[in-house]
C-alpha cells in the first residue's frame, strides 16, 4: 500500500505532467479542427523549439523563457507559410491521408537537419534552478515543472480568449464548423486557416521551450511524443482545445498514479488503452463532441 | 613482454620452422560499415595500435605481425564467410574476434570448427558463454553482471553500523543496462541489504518523475541505476528535484559521459560508475598504450580501442609463452595456455573460466571534485572511496 505522502506527491506530479501534455497537444488538435490535417511533424517542431532554446542559452546565455520572443513569431510565420505553400496544395478529397505523408516527411526533414546541425549528442539546458523545488505540505514541486505548468496555463488561456473573444477567433471557429458557410459570410477562410495553423505552430514554440527546461533532448526524441499526443487529442475529441486539455490532465494524472502499482511500462500504456477505448466506444472523443462544435 | 625467439615459429599451416622474416598474419573481420561501424572502427584502431607497437619491439617470435582486416558490413552471414576465407583459404596464422555479440557468436563457431584460438573484444552478453565454445575468450575485465562486483564487495565489507540497509534499483529494459544493476542487486540482497524499489522502464521513457517519486518515498540508502546516458541524467535530475539524498548513488554508463556534469548541473559529487577501461589506470602496459596511441592519433584511446588492444595483448602473451603461431596443433596449445594463465593487459590482469568468461570485475569510478576518479579496487585507486556521498 503506497504511503499518503507518495500518493500526494504523485497527484502533484500528475497534474504538472498533465498541464505540459495539454500545452503540447493543443496545437495538434487545432490543426485537425481547422482543416482536418493530421500533423505528424508537431512533435518535431516541439523538439526544434527545444533545440533553439538550448542553442540560444548555450551560445548567448539567454534564458529559455526569453528565447520565446524569437521562436514564437518565427514558428507562427513558419506555420502560415507551411499552410499556404504546402498544405493548401493537397486535394481536399484526400487531404487527411496525404497530410500524414507530407507532415511525416517534414518531421524526418527536421530530425535530419537537427542531427546535421547539432549531431545526435544528447543535450540538456543547464539551468541554475534545474533541480530546485518548492515544498508543499511535505511534497515537492520542481521549479522547472511549475514554470512549464504556468506556461501551459497562460498559453491555453490566451488561446481560449483569442478563440472566444476576438473577431479572428469567431472567424476561425466558423471555419472549423463549416468552411463553406463561413466563406458565404465573407470570411477569407484560406487566410484564417493559415493564421490558425500559425497559431498551432506558435503553441509548439511555447511547448518546446517548456519541454527544454526539464528534458534531455536529441533529434529523434519527437517519435516518443507523437503517440501519446495523438492519443490525447483523440480522447479529447479532435478539434477541441478544451477537450484536449481535459484529456491531457486526466491521462497525465492516470499515468502518474498507475505508476505506483504497475510500474513505468504499464503506466505508459494508459494512452493506448484510452485511445482504443475511445475509438471503440465514443469515436468523437470523450471530452469533445458537441464541445468541439462550439470550440 | 620481451620476446624470446621461438624455435618453432611456423608459417602457413606447416609445422616446419618458419623463416624469421615471414610475417605472422592475423585475420580479422570487423564491422567497418553498417550498424556497428562506430565501435567497429574503434576496435580496428586498437588492433592497429597493437600491431604498430609490437612491431616496433621486434614483432612476435621475432617475426613482424601483419593484420588482414575484412569488412563484414555488420552482417552475420558476411562475418562467417570472412572467417571461412581467412582461415581456410588465406591460411592466416591467428585470428582476432569481430565486434558485437551478434557477430561474435557466428564467427566463433567457424573458429571452433577449425580449432583456432578465438580471443574477442566484444562479448559482454551472457549468451556468448552459453554456446559451449572451447576456444573463445572475452578480452575485457567482466561481463555486464559482474560490472559492480568491487562495489558489492566494498559495501558488504563495511562495519554493520555504517553499512546501508536498503537499496532502490531502476534499470532500463535492455540486457546490458539491466544486467549491470541486477548483478549488484543479487549480491547486495544476499548480503542482507533490502530491496525497497525495483523499477524497470522502457528505453523510450521520457518522464522519470514517477519513478523518482517512488524512490524518494522509499528513502533508500543506496540508489542503483542500470542506465544508458539520457535516462540516467533524467532520473538523477528528477530525484534532485524531489530532494532525495541517497548515501550512495551508482549509475552505469551515464557518469563517464563527457556531458554528464553539465547535464545534471554539476551536482556530481560522489556519483559512482563502473568502467571497463580508464586512460589513467596505472597498469604498466596502459601507460605505454595511452602515450603511444595519443602521440600517433592526436587523442587518447577510449574503451573500444582498449578492447582491441587487449585482444592483441592476450594473443601475444600466449604466442610468446607457447612459442608458436600457426594453424594446427599449435592452436590447441595456445588455447590451453590462455585458459591456465593470467595475462597483464591495459585493462588489468585477466583470467578466464572454462566458458571463456573473464573472472574479473570493472573498476569503480567516483566523481570527486570536478573529476571522475578510480576508487576501487584498492591496488589501482586514484582517490579514496567517499561514503556517504555529499548531498546533490
Amino acid at each position: 500500500m503506497p504511503s499518503g505522502a507518495l500518493l500526494f506527491q504523485s497527484v502533484l506530479l500528475g497534474l504538472l505532467l498533465g498541464g505540459l501534455y495539454a500545452l503540447l497537444a493543443s496545437g495538434l488538435t487545432l490543426y485537425f479542427g481547422i482543416m482536418r490535417v493530421v500533423m505528424i511533424a508537431h512533435s518535431a517542431f516541439l523538439i526544434l523549439a527545444a533545440y533553439l532554446a538550448w542553442y540560444l542559452h548555450e551560445r548567448a546565455g539567454i534564458d529559455p523563457l526569453l528565447s520565446m520572443i524569437v521562436t514564437v513569431p518565427l514558428f507562427f510565420g513558419a506555420g502560415v507559410l507551411l499552410q499556404r505553400l504546402l498544405l493548401t496544395r493537397l486535394r481536399p478529397a484526400t487531404l487527411t491521408m496525404m497530410s500524414v505523408l507530407l507532415t511525416f516527411a517534414i518531421a524526418l526533414l527536421i530530425e535530419g537537419l537537427l542531427g546535421y546541425a547539432f549531431t545526435g549528442t544528447q543535450r540538456r539546458i543547464n539551468l541554475g534552478y534545474g533541480s530546485a523545488s518548492i515544498e508543499v505540505f511535505g511534497a515537492r514541486i520542481a521549479v522547472v515543472k511549475l514554470i512549464a505548468f504556468v506556461l501551459a496555463v497562460v498559453a491555453l488561456s490566451a488561446l481560449y480568449l483569442l478563440m472566444k473573444r476576438t473577431r479572428f477567433g469567431r472567424a476561425l471557429r466558423a471555419t472549423i464548423q463549416h468552411r463553406d458557410a463561413a466563406r458565404l459570410l465573407g470570411i477569407d477562410t484560406d487566410k484564417v486557416a493559415g493564421f490558425g495553423f500559425g497559431i498551432g505552430l506558435a503553441t509548439a514554440a511555447i511547448g518546446g521551450t517548456a519541454l527544454s527546461l526539464d528534458t534531455t533532448i536529441y533529434p529523434s526524441l519527437h517519435w516518443h511524443w507523437i503517440g501519446p499526443l495523438m492519443a490525447i487529442i483523440v480522447v479529447g475529441g479532435l478539434g477541441s482545445v478544451p477537450g484536449a486539455a481535459i484529456a491531457a490532465l486526466v491521462l497525465g494524472m492516470a499515468q502518474s498514479l498507475l505508476q505506483i502499482p504497475l510500474g513505468t511500462t504499464w503506466a505508459q500504456t494508459v494512452f493506448y488503452v484510452a485511445l482504443f477505448a475511445t475509438l471503440a466506444i465514443r469515436p468523437q472523443g470523450f471530452f469533445g463532441g458537441r464541445l468541439a462544435q462550439r470550440f | 613482454m620481451i620476446l624470446t625467439l621461438g624455435a618453432c615459429g611456423g608459417d602457413d599451416g606447416g609445422d616446419s620452422g618458419g623463416n624469421a622474416d615471414d610475417p605472422i598474419v592475423i585475420g580479422v573481420s570487423l564491422p567497418l560499415t553498417g550498424d556497428f561501424s562506430e565501435p567497429g572502427k574503434g576496435v580496428q584502431q586498437g588492433y592497429e595500435a597493437w600491431q604498430k607497437i609490437i612491431n616496433e619491439k621486434g614483432g612476435l617470435l621475432g617475426r613482424p605481425v601483419e593484420l588482414k582486416i575484412l569488412d563484414d558490413q555488420s552482417n552475420a552471414d558476411r562475418v562467417v564467410a570472412d572467417y571461412e576465407q581467412l582461415i581456410g583459404k588465406d591460411e592466416v596464422d591467428l585470428v582476432f574476434g569481430p565486434f558485437s555479440t551478434r557477430l561474435v557468436v557466428p564467427s566463433a563457431r567457424v573458429a571452433e570448427e577449425y580449432g583456432m584460438l578465438f580471443v574477442e573484444p566484444a562479448g559482454a552478453a551472457k549468451e556468448v558463454f552459453e554456446q559451449g565454445f572451447k576456444n573463445l575468450f572475452y578480452a575485457a575485465p567482466a561481463v555486464a553482471n559482474d560490472h559492480y562486483n568491487y562495489l558489492a564487495e566494498h559495501i558488504l565489507a563495511m562495519p554493520a553500523d555504517q553499512r546501508p540497509k536498503t537499496a532502490a534499483y531502476a534499470a532500463m529494459d535492455d540486457p546490458f543496462a539491466q544486467g549491470t544493476a541486477y548483478g549488484l542487486k543479487e549480491k547486495l540482497e544476499a548480503g542482507g541489504i533490502k530491496t525497497v524499489v525495483d523499477e524497470v522502464y522502457p528505453p523510450n521513457t521520457t518522464d522519470f518523475s514517477g519513478i523518482a517519486a517512488k524512490i524518494a518515498d522509499s528513502k533508500a540508502d543506496v540508489l542503483v541505476g542500470g542506465s544508458q546516458y539520457q535516462d540516467g541524467v533524467n532520473l538523477i535530475v528528477a530525484l534532485q528535484q524531489l530532494g532525495y539524498q541517497p548515501k550512495l548513488a551508482a549509475f552505469s554508463t551515464a557518469p563517464t559521459n563527457p556531458e554528464f556534469a553539465s547535464a545534471i548541473g554539476n551536482k556530481t559529487a560522489g556519483v559512482l560508475s563502473p568502467t571497463g577501461y580508464s586512460q589513467d589506470a596505472p597498469y604498466e602496459s596502459n601507460k605505454e598504450f595511452v602515450e603511444k596511441y595519443t602521440a600517433a592519433n592526436g587523442k587518447a584511446p577510449e574503451e573500444d580501442q582498449a578492447n582491441g588492444y587487449t585482444t592483441g595483448q592476450v594473443v601475444a602473451a600466449a604466442v610468446t609463452a607457447v612459442g608458436c603461431a600457426e594453424q594446427g596443433e599449435c592452436q590447441q596449445k595456445l588455447v590451453d595456455w590462455v585458459r591456465a594463465n593470467e595475462v597483464q593487459t591495459v585493462v588489468g590482469p585477466l583470467t578466464w573460466d572454462e566458458t571463456g568468461k573473464p573472472k574479473g570485475a570493472h573498476m569503480i569510478q567516483q566523481w570527486i571534485d570536478d573529476d571522475i576518479k578510480i576508487v576501487l579496487p584498492a591496488p589501482v585507486k586514484e582517490a579514496e572511496f567517499v561514503y556517504p556521498k555529499p548531498a546533490w
